[in-house]
């Protein structure tokens, strides 16, 4: 079965740097995939080269089909969609609007009518669904500035939502979120991928993506160093060094408390990082 | 011997080059020291020169040496440059460049105004400050003060880009250019550094007032709109390389005379039996697009503290309703009242309709094109020569204007795709003077002084010109007949522009107005939205100019002016740049409309008291009212809401979509499998 997103040999160069190495990243039918890194591994120039917002060597094919050479917007009718880790709303447009130009392709004939003959352009079912769905009902008619930066977060998502992708790309949805909230966002995420959404989910919260992701690689400045199930990830040395450098990964190899995989203990933070276990029952 | 005489009129050209170049360093210090773009630079040059004209002759009761009347301008210039800075800089520092680019228009055209109040229109010679010698080369006389004036351009430049590199003042001012927090966190003061450089720019303004006065006489327009040179330079420089700058106005100023002599050649291009007009302009447009395709690219932005937002465009509530309220009014306004208010409503429709294409393309697009009214030129002087070279009528010359002017307008808007905001609105404000002089002006394809003809509309022979008879009004100019034809054009266009806010095409051109990137990655094709934006714009552009030239029954190149254009885009500011309420109103208040007509016959003031007061206008309601004082009267404070009567969102919305895709029983196209959770 071809998977749903196939990425290789993506490689990114700005000036002398680096910042992409011939990655090789592959989302399947079905599966909510992980990019976890510490900050500047790349994970945020891995989507803009897999969207199109960057010059990137190598090939990316959606669904079989090979969209390297495409424009970013022409990526996204295709069914690619992604949300921003600066978020990125249309600030002068309120949420619902953020959500029908998403939604809407207007046809040259349908903008016609809508000028002419003062049409109302329709409320889309699919906008109505995502605002129930992360439960942005209640401020639907804001405009994304008046509102905090947890929900400006989740009209991201809910705008990604809308555009029927056929794969979503998430750059860090869940910062800002408290760690209730982003237990909760996770299962929703959960239950969209089961729905039969794929998934490309970056964050930094390791409790969320460690207790929701199917799959999960690892990034280490510019190159993917780990790939496996969450379980896997989570017990490879490389992946603590990478993230707590040597000498604490080291120690923690050889404690017999190793804290990533014991609730209830936090994990020194590095940047932000939370290696926080994940809560039994989170799937 | 023409290697020789192209080189002794390219030093002639040395002393048009320095004020050029003068001008393009105080755009570059007002950039500097506080990101703005200061088009009200020439106008500050040209009130320095009318300083030292009446310090100088006498014109205030006493005659100052030269020396003290020198020293006298250049303090009020400083003085000049605190009241810019304290009442316009500083109060929008944290506005959008767009909405400080606007200001200094305002400031323009109040600097312009004023002059005109208190001196008149006709030029002033001026003692000149520089000795009056000659040299000759190879027979062509070049007086000495052409290169007197280049050297005290560079010299000053020298001073001031060493300032610059080796005091504490221009380390600050770069610090709290490249990072405002940062120096402030540093302890230094943005705004000390804005002022310091404000009243540097306004004494270099100074010098170039004193200094234009050795090659011409001062006026009120040549000075003022010698920015457009100037900006030219100043994007060579990227806004903020001293030497660059100064060389490119320079190379300019001298091209420009070049240019000069070869039109005295005999194989040079003709027009109506003089050297073909507007050259000189068409090259600085030139050169500008140039600058802004290969140079501006690499302006530095500024590390502001906050980014700026243009003010929001509220969604029209009911369109249709606020006109069922005003158009029957309007309509008997246009048959009672007598005729000079009647001609003022007339063009208030005319000029709504002209602004009505900004609110499209600035207020909707966030592209600030100070083209428009060139646009509408362009459609009105198709509509005459359609007639006058091939007895082209009513409504086909009509038809083809506004197709013209659409299609230039399209034109104009490729550049938008590279460029955005502020530099777009220098490269159009450079475009409409190139208009205006080259083709405008020209005699075969614009009009003579005395104006092209423009026959009345008619149909099916039935007369609505502003000629037309009608019943007990007899044949008086202008006829209402003509005003419910504008009438009914400005509602029609009026309903178009606020569905187009609604529509969907619509919220695309806001998506791409609020944030390109995040449009494109919601699958918005990002260029087709601003070149359908542009076409649009300039469409009712067209429309505006075709009525324009019908109501005059004659065509001139004034009535496209650049300042004409700098002023509408002024006063749409204060009634609200991005909404159709504001568009009308600002067709009201504009000069030659309702109100300045109101103001003329109550109390006397001509329109230039209007353009004197605009700038205060801009400042004071881009402070309090960044939206516009008819967007808040119609809009208030009221948040967008969902439209009454639109369909509710419907199991068909969905199904129609998936049969669309073709992806019918694909489980990721719908979020249907999802449980709403609470």
């Amino acid at each position: 079965m071809t998977p749903v997103l196939q990425a290789r040999g993506v490689s990114v160069a700005f000036g002398a740097v680096l910042a992409l190495d011939d990655v090789e990243l592959e989302v399947g039918e079905g599966k909510l995939v992980g990019l976890i890194g510490p900050n500047g591994a790349g994970k945020t120039t891995f989507v803009d080269a897999i969207t199109g917002f960057v010059q990137a060597s190598g090939t990316v094919h959606l669904e079989g089909r090979d969209i390297s050479s495409l424009p970013p917007h022409r990526r996204a009718r295709l069914g690619l969609a992604r949300t921003w880790q600066t978020i990125e709303l249309f600030d002068d447009l309120s949420v619902r609007e953020n959500l029908a130009v998403a939604a809407r392709r207007p046809s040259l004939g349908s903008s016609c009518a809508e000028i002419v003959f003062g049409r109302q352009p329709r409320a889309e079912r699919l906008a109505e669904e995502a605002l129930a769905l992360l439960d942005l009902e209640d401020v639907a008619e804001e405009m994304p500035s008046d509102l905090p930066q947890g929900r400006r977060k989740l009209v991201g998502v809910a705008r990604a939502l809308v555009e029927r992708p056929s794969l979503l790309l998430l750059d860090e949805p869940a910062a800002g979120l408290d760690t209730r909230e982003s237990e909760d966002f996770g299962q929703r995420l959960r239950r969209l991928v089961d729905g039969g959404l794929p998934m490309l989910l970056i964050d930094h919260d390791m409790g969320l993506v460690l207790g929701i992701c199917d799959e999960i690689y690892v990034l280490d400045f510019g190159r993917v160093i780990a790939r496996g199930t969450p379980e896997e990830v989570r017990n490879d040395p490389r992946v603590l060094t990478a993230y707590l450098g040597t000498s604490a990964a080291a120690e923690i190899e050889r404690g017999t408390d190793v804290a990533v995989a014991s609730p209830g203990r936090r994990a020194p933070e590095r940047d932000g990082a939370r290696l926080t276990a994940p809560e039994a029952g989170d799937r | 011997m023409l290697a020789s005489q192209i080189f002794a009129y390219a030093v002639i050209g040395l002393g048009s080059g320095a004020l050029i170049a003068g001008v393009g360093l105080g755009v570059v210090l007002s950039y500097r020291g506080s990101g703005v773009i200061n088009l009200a630079a020439g106008a500050i040059a040209m009130l320095a020169g009318y300083c030292y004209w009446a310090l100088a002759t006498g014109d205030l009761g006493v005659t100052f040496p030269m020396g003290w009347a020198i020293t006298l301008t250049l303090l009020f210039s400083a003085a000049v440059g605190i009241v810019f800075e304290l009442g316009v800089v500083r109060p929008l520092r944290r506005q959008a460049p767009l909405a400080k680019l606007v200001a200094t228009l305002g400031i323009l055209l109040s600097a312009q105004a004023a002059i005109v109040l208190a001196f008149g229109q006709t030029a002033k010679p001026q003692p000149s400050i520089l000795p009056a010698g000659n040299v000759t080369i190879s027979g062509v006389i070049v007086p000495d003060y052409d290169l007197w004036m280049a050297g005290i351009v560079v010299v000053v430049t020298l001073l001031v880009a060493a300032a610059y590199r080796w005091t504490r003042f221009g380390l600050g001012t770069r610090a709290a250019a490249e990072n405002e927090a940062f120096a402030t966190l540093f302890g230094l003061s943005p705004n000390r550094y804005s002022l310091g450089n404000t009243v540097l720019m306004a004494l270099v303004m100074g010098l170039v007032g004193m200094l234009a006065a050795s090659i011409a006489e001062v006026d009120p327009s040549t000075l003022v709109l010698m920015i457009v040179p100037g900006l030219a330079a100043a994007m060579f420089g990227r806004l903020t390389g001293f030497t660059t700058t100064i060389v490119a106005g320079v190379v300019i100023g001298m091209a420009e005379s070049v240019l000069l002599y070869l039109s005295t050649q005999s194989w040079f291009p003709t027009s109506n039996g003089g050297p073909l007009p507007g050259v000189d302009e068409l090259l600085v447009l030139l050169v500008l697009v140039a600058a802004t395709f290969f140079r501006a690219g690499k302006i530095p932005p500024r590390g502001d503290i906050v980014e700026p937002r243009l003010p929001r465009a509220p969604r029209p509530v009911a369109p249709l309703r606020t006109a069922a309220i005003f158009v029957p009014l309007a309509a008997v306004a246009m048959w009672a009242l007598p005729f000079g208010f009647r001609e003022g409503l007339i063009t208030s429709c005319i000029f709504a309709i002209s602004l009505l294409s900004l609110v499209v393309v600035t207020g909707y697009l966030g592209q600030l094109s100070l083209v428009q009214l060139g646009l509408a030129g362009v459609a009105g002087f198709m509509v005459s020569h359609l007639f006058t070279n091939f007895g082209i009528g009513f409504p086909w010359a009509a038809i083809l204007g506004v197709l013209g002017a659409t299609l230039l307008g399209v034109g104009f808007g490729f550049p938008a795709l590279r460029v955005r905001g502020v530099q777009l609105a220098v490269v159009t404000l450079a475009a409409t003077v190139a208009l205006e002089t080259f083709w405008f002006s020209n005699g075969s394809w614009g009009a003579s002084v005395t104006g092209a003809p423009v026959p009345a509309p008619s149909l099916f022979g039935f007369s609505f010109g502003t000629n037309a008879s009608f019943h007990g009004l007899g044949g008086g100019e202008p006829s209402p007949l003509f005003g419910w034809f504008c009438l009914i054009v400005l509602v029609v266009v009026a309903l178009l522009v606020a569905n187009l806010r609604r529509s969907g095409l619509g919220q695309q051109m806001l998506a791409v107005r609020a944030n390109e990137r995040a449009a494109a990655a919601t699958g918005v094709n990002v260029r087709n939205v601003k070149l359908t934006g542009f076409a649009i714009a300039a469409s009712i552009a067209g429309v505006s100019g075709v009525l324009l030239s019908y109501s005059y029954g004659s065509i001139t190149a004034s009535s496209f002016s650049t300042l004409i254009a700098v002023g509408l885009v002024a006063f749409v500011y204060i009634t609200g740049i991005t909404s159709v309420p504001g568009g009308i109103f600002g067709g009201i208040i504009y000069i030659g409309g309702l109100f300045a007509y109101a103001l003329l016959d109550w109390f006397g003031l001509q329109g230039n008291w209007l353009n004197l007061a605009v700038g205060f206008l801009v400042v004071f309601s881009l402070i309090s009212r960044p939206e516009g004082g008819a967007t808040f009267l119609f809009y208030g404070k009221r948040r967008h809401r969902w439209p009454r009567g639109t369909k509710s969102p419907s199991q068909d919305a969905l199904t129609g979509r998936e049969a669309q895709s073709g992806g019918a029983g694909r489980p990721g196209k719908s979020l249907q499998p999802v449980e709403v959770t609470p």
